[in-house]
């Protein structure tokens, strides 16, 4: 019927427009423009709605990829080399005379290590990140003051002077008030960022699901009006069109599904046993820390040796940290190292008694000896079971972690360019599909 | 036109479409300009230091001269191994060794030698004499660290057989623990760095001064006249950590504390007149009278038989100079 008027004079007025537009809505050709252009913008709403919605799943797991996974281990490394340092320094200088080369060496690879974790961490942050009192920034700021007191206090004992102890103590003071809560902080953080990217990338698909039913719905009445009015059954375009559409609904879908399954499995044989495994872990330092701290207080450390109860309490009580650990494990390696760490606990615990009695008794030296010494079966020999034994149960829970987002991100792989893809030929089949029919008007 | 119209329209809407896609697929998080701002660098505290934690109180008791308080020794010395029986050193004695409070960190006193990694120094070989006296044996004693504020405590909950530990003797002491007579006659005075200009306690006027958490050292500070501002620690080598790093000015305590800390650093000095008189007791349970007569019989015998100046002269006699006269014994009766 009446074609836009492009012959008339140039810029009608507003109202002369608007009436032209209704009277073309009440034609079938009128109807099968704006059909046109509704189908062109729900095909365009719906492929980047949805294309977005894939996306932030895949940011979420790419973040569990390359940023918070790595992140939360570079936390725990961070916590551990740090308590680690701690103690082993403690108990260089509670040996008395030159500290043993051992121990010196295992120091420096602490330090090398908690620095090596905390660039990782500290390159994965903006710098508003480090904002003065957060973890990251008492971590960076202090770790170098924390080491040259040590330095200083090393110094100072090789030329004999007890001032040597008072900065070692600093030094400790240092570390348990400042730098261990701050890593303890980062840890969580770390951790709580690894739960939240999990659930963003393990939701059930409710947006793309509502999505492409809606643009299947207006597909299918688009269709029925054509059919009513032009009388013809099919309509190639339309096809095309509803085809891919569907195509796009169920990739979607079964995209999605796929991964949440890959995710729940990230927690459950991953990253839940990590974190129990970790805080275990994280115990078991402080233990060690608490041991030699009592003996280096020497007659007022009454303190540390009550927090070595309530930790080792913690630790390995019948609903423990180590028992969490075992009855979560779902792998037979795991569990088989989570028992020998839970045997290897049970010795130290009981060499740690004799210490304390020795200690007690008044024979400081022989104590310091079964603490420090490197015996097969003293206190530091035990202490090293526990803790490569949970290395080993944390390596490998890590790694089930790592391969479960690995298959969920694969899984995930050419989603956004297939449905944005699909948007796209969904748009352009049925406006073609359209416009033939709307040349048979003319 | 219609089909212009449409056609440019779906071209240019695959267009935005794909500009749009291409746009979320690359939601990096682009980085904030600035860094935190302004970066604090404090040095740290050691574990417990920092302003008084109770006002500290000046001498409430008056008891008189607090040297002239102790038990006159009624007996001869018995002989080592021989205790009387039902008496306190017969009670050390089955237990197997003398408990004795010590420090840990104040060099020839008390003091942890980075070597051997043993205590040793004047108050060590003091409790060594009396243990030599009970056992026959100068190695029967069990050694127990203890801060200053810990000493009148772990006597008291019988933690510890007595105490050795540059501690002086004062009248509100004599409320809550027996002194043996006077073993040691210190002053309390004033480190400083060489190079600070100040002279003395009364030139130390709203300047930081440090001494040990309940010793007599941390009221005298806050008593004195020119108005230091008192910071207390837990061991006098805390002080020195302070010090150096600049967290305090000045040191103040008993002389022979602080020569044992110049040792440790020589770009500090004993600087100003004494600012109170010191006088070392060993401190033990109120009840046990027989103790003290005995401990003090034993120093009288450290005193005759100098025992007492080669303590002196293997501790002290390179930092302070030649043995004085030891300190007379007075009793109260």
């Amino acid at each position: 019927m009446s074609a836009p008027a492009t012959t008339e004079s140039a810029a009608p007025d507003r109202e002369a427009r608007t009436t032209e537009l209704t009277s073309l809505a009440r034609t079938t050709p009128g109807v099968l423009i704006i059909l046109t252009a509704v189908l062109i913008v729900v095909g365009i709403v719906v492929g980047i709605v949805t294309a977005l919605s894939v996306q932030s799943r895949s940011t979420a797991l790419d973040n569990l990829q390359s940023r918070s996974g790595p992140l939360s281990v570079a936390a725990q490394d961070i916590y551990r080399s740090l308590s680690d340092a701690d103690a082993t320094a403690n108990s260089a200088f509670l040996s008395g005379g030159l500290e043993p080369t051992t121990l010196r060496a295992r120091y420096e690879a602490d330090i090398a290590q908690a620095e090596s974790a905390l660039s990782v961490a500290v390159a994965a942050r903006e710098p508003g990140d480090l904002t003065d009192g957060s973890p990251l920034a008492t971590l960076s700021n202090q770790l170098s003051v924390y080491t040259g007191i040590v330095e200083t206090a090393r110094a100072l004992n090789h030329q004999g002077l007890p001032v040597g102890a008072a900065y070692q103590r600093e030094a400790s003071n240092l570390m348990r008030t400042q730098l261990l809560p701050a890593a303890q902080d980062l840890y969580r953080a770390e951790t709580d960022q690894v739960a939240a990217d999990q659930d963003d990338a393990a939701a059930f698909p409710v947006v793309e699901l509502a999505l492409g039913l809606l643009a299947l719905a207006v597909l299918v009445v688009a269709q029925v009006y054509l059919r009513r009015h032009t009388n013809r059954v099919f309509n190639i375009g339309m096809l095309v069109a509803t085809g891919a559409a569907l195509v796009s609904l169920v990739w979607v879908v079964a995209a999605t599904l796929g991964v949440s399954a890959n995710v729940e499995d990230s927690r459950d044989r991953g990253s839940t046993q990590v974190d129990v495994l970790a805080q275990a872990r994280i115990a078991t330092l402080t233990a060690r820390a608490d041991e030699t701290l009592t003996l280096v207080a020497r007659g007022s450390g009454a303190e540390f040796e009550k927090h070595y109860a309530s930790t080792a309490a913690h630790l390995a009580g019948d609903d423990g940290l180590l028992r969490q650990a075992l009855s979560l494990a779902t792998d037979d390696g795991v569990r088989e190292r989570i028992q020998s760490a839970i045997d290897s606990q049970q010795a130290w615990h009981e060499i740690h008694q004799e210490i304390r009695k020795t200690d007690e008794d008044g024979n400081f030296t022989m104590a310091v000896q079964m603490v420090t010494g490197t015996d097969a079966d003293g206190a530091a020999a035990q202490f090293d079971l526990v803790d490569a034994d949970l290395r080993g149960a944390l390596e490998t829970t890590t790694r089930t972690f790592t391969d479960e987002v690995g298959q969920a991100s694969n899984a995930i792989t050419g989603t956004v360019a297939g449905v944005a893809l699909l948007a796209v030929l969904m748009a352009v089949g049925a406006a073609v599909g359209i416009w033939q029919r709307l040349k048979e008007y003319r | 036109m219609t089909s212009g119209w449409t056609g440019r329209t779906v071209l240019g809407t695959i267009a935005a479409l794909t500009c749009v896609l291409a746009l979320a697929s690359c939601t990096a998080t682009d980085g904030g300009v600035g860094a935190g701002g302004d970066v604090r660098a404090e040095p740290p505290l050691p574990a417990g230091a920092g302003a008084p934690s109770s006002e500290p109180k000046p001498p409430s008791t008056d008891c008189g001269d607090p040297t002239a308080q102790s038990s006159r020794p009624t007996q001869a010395l018995p002989s080592p191994g021989q205790m009387p029986t039902g008496s306190t050193m017969a009670r050390i004695h089955a237990s197997g060794k003398l408990v004795v409070g010590v420090d840990q960190n104040t060099y020839q006193f008390g003091y942890r030698d980075p070597f051997t990694g043993e205590i040793e120094g004047f108050d060590i070989d003091m409790a060594r004499a009396i243990a030599q006296a009970i056992f026959g044996n100068p190695n029967s004693i069990q050694l127990k660290i203890l801060t200053s504020g810990q000493r009148i405590p772990a006597l008291q909950a019988g933690d510890v057989d007595i105490v050795i530990r540059t501690m002086s003797i004062t009248c509100d002491r004599l409320q809550d623990v027996a002194f043996s007579s006077v073993y040691y006659e210190a002053n309390q005075r004033v480190l400083v760095k060489k190079n600070s200009g100040y002279t003395g306690i009364d030139s130390l006027g709203g300047k930081k001064v440090c001494a040990t958490e309940g010793s007599t050292s941390l009221a005298n500070i806050a008593e004195a006249e020119s108005d230091p501002v008192p910071i207390q620690v837990q061991d006098w080598t805390d002080c020195l950590v302070l010090l150096q790093q600049n967290q305090v000015d000045a040191i103040s305590t008993d002389d022979t504390i602080l020569i044992g800390l110049a040792a440790q650093d020589p770009f500090t000095e004993v600087v100003g007149a004494p600012v109170d008189s010191e006088p070392y007791g060993m401190a033990m349970p109120l009840a046990e009278d027989d103790f003290v007569q005995f401990v003090n019989a034993v120093l009288e015998r450290m005193r005759a038989d100098g025992s007492w100046k080669s303590i002196y002269d293997k501790w002290l006699a390179n930092l302070i100079g030649p043995a004085p006269v030891p300190p007379a014994a007075r009793y109260r009766n």
